[in-house]
């Protein structure tokens, strides 16, 4: 009844062809340069960390570099140095952190109004093709339509206040996301969905226990990427009609040609963005060790 | 014999598709051993399908015990290719998903039973582990005593080792028909591999191409016996009803429809 033992350690995810050199030599503790360029090689962790940093590094280094050197003009490409103290500066007496945590606020709630509505219409959209095929057309119309062609409708429906911004980015999410989902249930293996019946499961429950935690982790990736796009809109929103929030930071500082302000208002959109992506990519990789 | 489980006049086809065109009839006993052998996209899934409930006959009735199949329930239970395990439940979980919608047990007696059958297909101390951790051998055991534990005494099983290397699918051929045999199941078992319906079978059906119709029936039990041993497999009357079979898959596979 047993089977080899070998047999019960997981399959080598990678670098499986064991007797190389290179593999001898990370089994050593090294970890041989020639390996970076082995396609899709395997890269330690560390590596992988050093090189996210190192490349980021150099990039702004150069960039200082060049201005500092005056090869730019600083009125139109300041150096990092520049764009850092005017972060600074607008940190410490222009409500920058303020302004951020309104964007923040913003996105969020349009993006979890977005969700809430289109993760359960979605799935329907799938469970059922009769939903699918009603809706189908009528959501990728609305998903082609751009969402700034669209701001004067908004404004003249919804005034220039928060219901606005809040409107504009759900528009731009919800549609998209919607597709998502419905293609995240479609991808559900169907032997799932029968294991469940031929274990006596009725269709709600399988679509709960079973339906839905099979499509989890691809709902979750989906959330991610389109929590992304909610910056974009957010930043068309608040140009248009907005007193407050990073896009008004960033227009506003573009009036006076501050361009230092206007390059460290982007960069914290960036950098709010990118902590927001490490987060949701660890709590993913908790949630679905499985995986 | 009682019959448990009766085709009688099915005929199957999907819009334009007929799967199964001539009335299929077919008598299957408690606690056999069938094995439904033909070509690839034949039928011969569908017609099993049908015993589960996931697919309905276009005319004509299945009958279990008597009774007309209705949708699926947990008396019979299905064995896949492939996804036949959920990734994001443990070994141990995947088993007592079997009974998860059953009320008549209490969870002691779901526990003892998860464990029993997690114990029969040797997969006990990997009650833990998540089903990418094992092999694929050991997956097609997850489902396996999944199948077990729901109670389920029709086991539907649809290539189920045909993933696998040869040498695990020929444990688990042995391991399965000594489960079989102790534990009294009816199973039909969907493959288009003709060694592992001869040292599975108590009764082959071979298949034409689609619309499946019956070409052939087997009865392995008064060429091989009851008990299959590894041993028998070398033997030469096993040699001998393999290439037999072998004929015949082969002559329907040629076989114009």
């Amino acid at each position: 009844m047993s089977e080899p033992a070998a047999s019960s350690s997981p399959p080598a995810r990678a670098g499986g062809e064991s007797g190389t050199p290179s593999v001898v030599a990370r089994a050593a503790g090294g970890f041989a340069l020639r390996d970076l360029f082995r396609l899709r090689a395997p890269l330690p962790r560390s590596v992988s960390a050093a090189l996210a940093v190192g490349a980021s590094v150099l990039v702004l280094a150069v960039w200082e570099g060049v201005a500092r050197l005056g090869l730019t003009s600083p009125l139109f490409f300041p150096a990092p140095s520049a764009i850092l103290a005017a972060m600074g500066r607008m940190f410490a007496d222009q409500h920058l952190a303020w302004n951020a945590w309104v964007s923040i606020l913003r996105v969020w709630s349009a993006f979890l109004l977005a969700a809430v509505m289109a993760i359960p219409i979605g799935i329907m959209m799938s469970a059922y093709r009769a939903i699918g095929a009603a809706l189908e057309p009528i959501i990728d119309f609305i998903r082609y339509l751009p969402v700034p062609a669209l701001v004067p409708l908004s404004i003249i429906w919804f005034g220039v206040g928060e219901e606005t911004k809040i409107f504009l980015l759900w528009l731009g999410t919800f549609f998209q996301l919607v597709l998502l989902v419905s293609d995240d249930m479609r991808r559900v293996p169907q032997e799932y969905i029968e294991i469940a019946y031929t274990v006596g499961a009725k269709p709600g429950q399988v679509l709960k226990d079973v339906a839905f935690r099979a499509m989890l982790p691809g709902l979750v990736d989906n959330l991610r990427i389109t929590l992304g796009w909610c910056w974009t809109y957010l930043i068309i929103a608040e140009i248009v009609a907005a007193d407050s929030g990073l896009g008004f930071v960033i227009w506003a500082a573009r009036r006076y040609m501050k361009t230092p302000e206007v390059m460290a208002g982007v960069f914290l959109i960036g950098i709010i963005g990118l902590l927001t992506d490490q987060l949701l990519r660890a709590v993913h990789r908790r949630a679905f060790r499985y995986l | 014999m009682t019959a448990h489980l009766t085709f009688t006049n099915v005929t199957k086809r999907f819009g334009a598709v007929e799967v199964v065109a001539t009335p299929f009839n077919l008598a299957i006993a408690r606690n056999e051993f069938v094995v439904f052998l033909g070509p690839s996209g034949c039928g011969k899934t569908t017609l099993m399908r049908m015993i589960g409930g996931l697919d309905t006959p276009s005319t004509g009735d299945i009958r279990l015990d008597g009774a007309p199949v209705g949708g699926p329930d947990w008396r019979r239970g299905m064995v896949f290719q492939s996804y036949s395990s959920f990734p994001w439940l443990t070994v141990a979980e995947n088993v007592a998903f079997g009974m998860r919608y059953r009320t008549d047990l209490s969870e002691e007696e779901k526990l003892g039973r998860r464990d029993h059958y997690l114990d029969l297909v040797g997969l006990y101390e990997f009650s833990d582990t998540y089903p990418n951790r094992v092999s694929g051998g050991m997956r097609q055991r997850i489902a396996i005593a999944r199948t077990l534990a729901a109670g389920s005494d029709v086991l539907l099983m649809d290539e189920p080792f045909g993933a696998l290397d040869a040498q695990r699918r020929e444990q688990l051929q042995g391991e399965l028909r000594r489960i079989q045999r102790r534990d009294a199941k009816t199973v039909v078992f969907v493959t288009h591999d003709v060694e592992e319906a001869a040292f599975l079978a108590d009764r082959v059906i071979v298949f034409s191409k689609r619309p499946a119709r019956i070409m052939a029936e087997i009865d392995v039990r008064a060429r091989l016996g009851e008990d299959r041993t590894l041993e028998m497999r070398d033997g030469a009357d096993f040699f001998a009803l393999r290439n037999e079979m072998l004929r015949l898959v082969r002559a329907s596979a040629g076989e114009e429809p």
